[in-house]
């Protein structure tokens, strides 16, 4: 038994530490960011300093802190504490014996290496939450959210449900319409709707625009949630036709129970994109009325005017914290797998 | 098959004209949001409309659309977002099938977490994405330089990072956005009937001859999706939770040529001029992708299939 597992786990342990490797050397720049964000700008311009968030360890001398390096000396490589740096000797103390007179050491201070231990600052984020409107950003990204997510649903699934299930006039013509608007580029819409939304209906400041075309459904999700009603058996529904129940009730009380996974899928994905949407945001929002501005375009702004990489990453990680979450929470219908069974009917 | 035929369409014995109905949300949008908008920017792009002197606006034809095709930087920013395209999609492609068969795999533990960890950098906003990408590739402090280029004495390479067009290191950036492709990939391969993968083994296929002769043909439909996916991506399209390379005017050239015509000059017409001449080599490109479709993308014939 023993050895059955043994080999089991010989089998399977190379090929998993190939995955964590690989996962690793992708997450990369995440775990680069998490680190500088807890960061102090000190160690950020300190080249010299350990890729972990870190502070050079100090000893206290005569009532004030000196930095502490590793000081090859006659009896091997010592900690000493910088008293007094000089361009071709330095002063150090010994923190073992601090009575004694400093010790002079020859050789340029710059090329030691310092002794630094583990410390988190938090300054970074107490920074940006003291320039940063983040509470009324959040409010107006849920506001956008929660509004677009309305829209969304309801008009994807009920179009969604004509798709899978009814004759419509043109046969597939009107389907195959519905995947080529998915192609087409943004350029070719924005120049006219631009013109529409601003001089015609006055919408520069206000969310409409960003909302508007959500409440007539996305071509993409339509696709995805009709897939998924044509993979259910018509049986049920059939049975509750005769029951006499409409084409809306079959959808509410037959369909929709059984596609709970989809909808939440689709819920998800449109989560992710508004809360990074900022194409729309900028172009009718960021300059004409700051104080609508969701945390997405806020952040950016913020960020392209704040130059201290730290604080950047700080503010990252304020936005990212919100999808992440979701993503995590939601991932038992997300990891499915969004079955999308070529691009034949 | 019996099932599948009743599934197709169905009359349902009730009034014909529900499915209309139903799908009326979305027709209506797309004739506000779609159809009419093309055809005022066809119709713009025809006339010498400028946003400052609306009034003297007059039909001139094809003028600008023959204007640009003698416009050397037109040629410039069309052939930059084709370059673009062309290092990202491969690159986009390759990786998110390799990834998918390694997250299909028997073997993997914690399946679910492992995805959800290969999912994650997919649904990092813009706003975080690019900076944290800076901060990567910083010459002084990054993670790049420090930890692979300057052990390897190739940090000389880096000076391709910071903000230049052309960014070759940016093409890195796009691993970052195969999470939908290879969620659709990984449903893909998971379709796959383990008889077939059991009787190859049985005739002595080794692990490499299975995926390229069992998995990459059957997951051709997947693959092409994916390949779409990741076109509309590149060429601005609404595709699911893009982001987007439109946040860096440097990696998008044609967007920043057309918003220069558009909110510098205040030129509609020449700017929705650029915008048709770009639908219709997009539209070229998706056309031929759909017609050659036919030699390597495997439809499963659903006659023989019952």
């Amino acid at each position: 038994m023993n050895r059955l597992n043994l080999k089991k786990w010989q089998k399977i342990l190379p090929f998993n530490l190939l995955v964590w490797i690989i996962l690793a050397l992708y997450l990369l720049p995440i775990i680069s960011m998490v680190f500088t964000a807890m960061m102090s700008t000190e160690q950020l311009m300190d080249p010299r300093s350990p890729l972990y968030p870190a502070r050079q360890l100090t000893f206290n001398y005569q009532g004030k802190d000196y930095p502490l390096y590793n000081v090859p000396t006659g009896s091997g490589i010592r900690p000493m504490a910088l008293f007094q740096p000089g361009a071709k000797s330095s002063l150090f103390i010994d923190p073992q014996n601090p009575g004694a007179a400093p010790i002079r050491w020859v050789g340029g201070w710059r090329s030691l290496q310092g002794l630094y231990e583990f410390h988190i600052s938090w300054d970074n984020f107490t920074v940006m939450a003291k320039n940063l409107p983040l509470a009324d950003m959040l409010r107006n990204s849920l506001l956008i959210l929660f509004l677009a997510e309305i829209g969304v649903l309801a008009s994807s699934i009920v179009t969604a449900y004509g798709f899978a299930r009814f004759k419509l006039p043109g046969g597939d013509l009107i389907f195959y319409i519905l995947i080529a608007t998915i192609l087409i580029p943004d350029k070719v819409t924005t120049i006219p709707t631009y013109f529409v939304y601003v001089n015609l209906l006055h919408w520069r400041g206000t969310i409409y625009p960003i909302l508007l075309p959500w409440f007539f459904g996305s071509a993409m999700y339509i696709f995805l949630l009709r897939q998924n009603f044509r993979s259910i058996p018509i049986d049920l529904e059939e049975a509750a036709m005769l029951d006499g129940a409409g084409p809306l009730q079959r959808l509410f009380y037959v369909i929709l129970p059984q596609s709970w996974p989809v909808v939440i899928t689709v819920s998800v994905l449109h989560f992710f994109y508004m809360w990074n949407e900022t194409r729309t945001a900028s172009l009718y929002l960021s300059s004409a009325n700051p104080a609508l501005m969701p945390i997405s375009i806020g952040v950016q702004v913020y960020e392209s005017r704040v130059p201290i990489q730290n604080i950047i990453e700080a503010s990252s990680m304020v936005i990212l914290a919100i999808p992440v979450l979701l993503l995590f929470i939601s991932q038992r219908y997300f990891m499915q797998g969004i079955v999308v069974t070529g691009t034949e009917k | 098959m019996q099932k599948s035929k009743k599934n197709a369409r169905q009359y349902f014995g009730e009034w014909r004209h529900w499915g209309l109905l139903l799908i009326s949300p979305w027709l209506a949008g797309f004739f506000l949001l779609k159809f009419f908008p093309i055809l005022a920017s066809l119709a713009l792009s025809l006339t010498n409309f400028y946003l400052l002197e609306p009034q003297k606006t007059e039909f001139v034809g094809l003028q600008y659309y023959i204007q640009f095709l003698h416009d050397p930087d037109m040629y410039t920013v069309l052939n930059r977002t084709i370059m673009l395209a062309l290092a990202i999609i491969p690159v986009q492609l390759v990786s998110s099938v390799c990834i998918a068969a390694l997250l299909s795999n028997r073997r993997l533990l914690a399946k679910n977490t492992m995805r959800t960890l290969f999912f994650l950098p997919s649904v990092i906003p813009s706003a975080a994405f690019i900076f944290m990408w800076q901060g990567f590739f910083n010459p002084a402090s990054g993670w790049l330089n420090r930890l692979f280029l300057n052990p390897l004495g190739l940090a000389g390479l880096n000076h391709l990072s910071g903000r230049g067009a052309g960014n070759s290191l940016f093409i890195l950036t796009s691993l970052w956005t195969i999470g939908p492709g290879m969620l659709i990939l990984m449903g893909s391969m998971q379709g796959i009937a383990p008889e077939l993968y059991e009787a190859a083994q049985v005739d002595g296929a080794g692990r490499f001859r299975r995926f390229f002769s069992i998995t990459l043909p059957l997951i051709t439909p997947a693959i092409f999706f994916t390949l779409i996916l990741n076109l509309t991506a590149v060429f601005g399209g609404a595709v699911m939770m893009d982001r987007g390379y439109n946040f860096d005017s440097n990696l998008s050239s044609y967007d920043s040529y057309i918003y220069f015509y558009l909110f510098r000059v205040f030129k509609l017409g020449a700017a929705t001029s650029l915008a048709w001449i770009f639908l219709i080599f997009t539209m070229a490109i998706v056309i031929t992708l759909f017609i050659t479709s036919k030699y390597w993308v495997y439809y499963p014939d659903p006659e023989k299939r019952a």
